[in-house]
């Protein structure tokens, strides 16, 4: 090229709307949409699933069912096809030089793509979680289980996001992550509950809704303590992505 | 003039001495060293690159894209450094807005399209001329299907994708991973021209290739890299002279083969010769003699005939090309 090319000012606010709009229309292929439709699907089914029970009252019924579909299995889940898909699938590929090689800052590349895989989260799987709530007639759970989802798959996409970055089998690690760090010691450790995404998005739901003790868990904040908590885990998470794009070494697959 | 690493090269910025290195270098690359695990991939690698093409040339592994993924800080030199344009680009993130890669992998985002890619780039590098997408397109002749997935494009034309990505930015250092592959006759003339008027522009352009002969055209400085290590750098022609000790093949026809077979051999400057048989019986379809010294054997080879009574048809070469040249260097 011959013409010279003037620079505009480097300003994370000029480079920040690229990055996001990035994640919406590289990231996310139809192929990655398609298998994310399928927690989605599972969520909005767990409210028809709890009409079915008859011999509890609606509120119990969606809530016992909720606990383990939702935000055991669907959540993580759906979180982890987002963020797998944000950063560790870019990195597998190599697609992730494209943003690399350029002058943004490894801070607002993790916030950018954290930013991206939430709020396709937040279009995706927190209206499934809503929309189950209400077609299991139980309006009042809305809010409660809606909040819960959007703080529970905020964290959790940061950690995708982030073990994307640092694992090179992200997808493997992340699903290990999901079923043996929080599903498995989660439920047997309080220490590991308490800074899991599972438990703690758990935690805001139970404390917020009208649902029976027995589902609260002693020992791990609940309501919006669990909602900060969520919140503190997320930009932990996304320093330590920061960190680990800073220490990224994309070696390509040949030479 | 040519250059073999090793402990004796310890003083890399000797440009007038040392055709591994250049004045005015904008990428200077220090005794760097990477490995990944067990896998040497470069070793007490030296070198510099400055205004103009340079082809880095290499068999599969010897450390090429290593190497050019180290000068854009894709990966950490586990010892040495690696300076481009005067910082380090693991460290700076500013200079990314000066430095552009084309990686060889075929991976490019699929969903988007030609224009989203290199607006993209573009936004990120903080290019404020609007026009820089479309000319930058413009410039690898993607103007027509810049609206396409790149998903649907041929490995060329995403080949060129990638090519306007790393154009839009209007970079001082360019680093072309295998930019050929993929592109039709046509394209690779075209792009050969474009490296050659980047470089001409006063850019770096390195570029590493497999298609030798591509090379030969595009590169007036080429760094050869085998094993990880820096076997031989400077002018084509001038690695070629340089290598003394590696025997030059040339082909000569006379119509008396075996006779000049025979009186060659005497000859200081000849390693080997052997009469090349051809179907007729005893016949023979010229000599090939091995020399040290080429220049030499030019000398010698028609008084000898002359004094032979036989008749020269013929001279040529065997080993002239990078191809060759490549082979003895990777024996």
């Amino acid at each position: 090229m011959t013409t010279a090319t003037a620079r505009s000012g480097h300003a994370w606010s000029t480079r920040l709307p690229a990055l996001v709009v990035y994640v919406f229309r590289a990231c996310m292929p139809r192929k990655r949409l398609a298998v994310l439709a399928l927690p989605s699907l599972v969520i909005v089914l767990t409210g028809m699933l709890s009409q079915t029970v008859t011999d509890v009252e609606a509120s119990e019924s969606f809530a016992r069912i909720a606990d383990g579909m939702v935000f055991g299995l669907a959540l993580p889940l759906g979180a982890l096809v987002i963020g797998d898909a944000v950063l560790g699938a870019e990195v597998r590929s190599g697609t992730l030089a494209f943003s690399w090689l350029t002058p943004t800052r490894f801070w607002e590349l993790a916030f950018a793509r954290w930013l991206g895989g939430w709020t396709i989260a937040l279009v995706t799987l927190v209206p499934a979680a809503a929309l189950a709530a209400l077609i299991a007639g139980v309006g009042d759970h809305v809010g409660p289980i809606a909040l819960a989802a959007a703080a529970g798959t905020a964290a959790h996409v940061a950690l995708f996001v982030f073990i994307g970055c640092v694992a090179r089998r992200a997808a493997v690690w992340s699903l290990a992550v999901v079923l043996l760090g929080e599903r498995l010691l989660g439920a047997a450790l309080t220490g590991i509950a308490q800074l899991s995404p599972t438990w703690e998005a758990r935690a805001v739901y139970v404390s917020l809704a009208d649902v029976p003790d027995d589902l609260a868990r002693d020992g791990i904040p609940d309501g919006w303590d669990a909602v900060i908590r969520l919140a503190i885990i997320t930009v932990v998470l996304l320093a330590g992505t920061a960190w680990g794009l800073r220490h990224l070494e994309l070696t390509g697959n040949r030479d | 003039m040519m250059n073999r690493s090793g402990p004796g090269n310890e003083v890399p910025h000797q440009s007038t001495i040392d055709p591994a290195f250049v004045d005015d270098a904008t990428v200077v690359v220090d005794d760097v060293s990477v490995w990944f695990g067990q896998k040497v991939a470069l070793s007490d690698l030296s070198c510099s690159f400055g205004a103009g093409v340079t082809g880095l040339l290499g068999p599969n592994g010897a450390g090429k894209t290593t190497l050019m993924r180290a000068v854009c800080g894709l990966i950490a030199t586990r010892q040495g450094t690696v300076e481009v344009l005067g910082v380090d680009p693991r460290r700076d993130r500013d200079v990314h807005a000066r430095i552009a890669m084309v990686p060889e992998e075929d991976a490019v985002p699929g969903s988007l399209s030609a224009r989203e890619l290199v607006s993209y780039q573009a936004r990120l590098c903080g290019v404020a001329d609007r026009s820089a997408v479309d000319h930058a397109l413009a410039t690898v002749d993607l103007v027509d299907v810049a609206d396409r997935a790149l998903g649907g494009f041929s490995k060329g034309m995403r080949q060129r994708g990638k090519i306007a990505a790393a154009l839009v930015s209007d970079p001082s250092v360019l680093v072309l991973d295998e930019p050929l592959n993929g592109a039709d006759p046509v394209q690779r003339v075209s792009l050969i021209d474009l490296f050659h008027r980047l470089g001409d522009d006063g850019r770096t352009v390195i570029v590493s290739s497999h298609v030798l002969h591509e090379v030969e055209r595009l590169a007036t400085r080429v760094v050869v890299v085998v094993r990880g290590r820096l076997a031989a750098a400077g002018d084509r022609r001038a690695i070629r002279d340089a290598m003394a000790d590696v025997p030059r093949r040339v082909l000569v026809r006379s119509d008396g083969d075996r006779l000049l077979a025979a009186g060659l051999m005497i000859l200081a400057a000849v390693v080997s010769v052997s009469v090349q048989p051809d179907s007729t019986i005893g016949g023979s379809s010229g000599v090939t003699v091995s020399t040290t010294n080429a220049g030499e054997l030019a000398l010698a080879l028609p008084s000898t005939a002359r004094s032979l009574g036989v008749r020269l048809r013929e001279v040529v070469p065997l080993d002239d090309s990078l191809e060759a040249m490549f082979a003895e260097l990777t024996r």
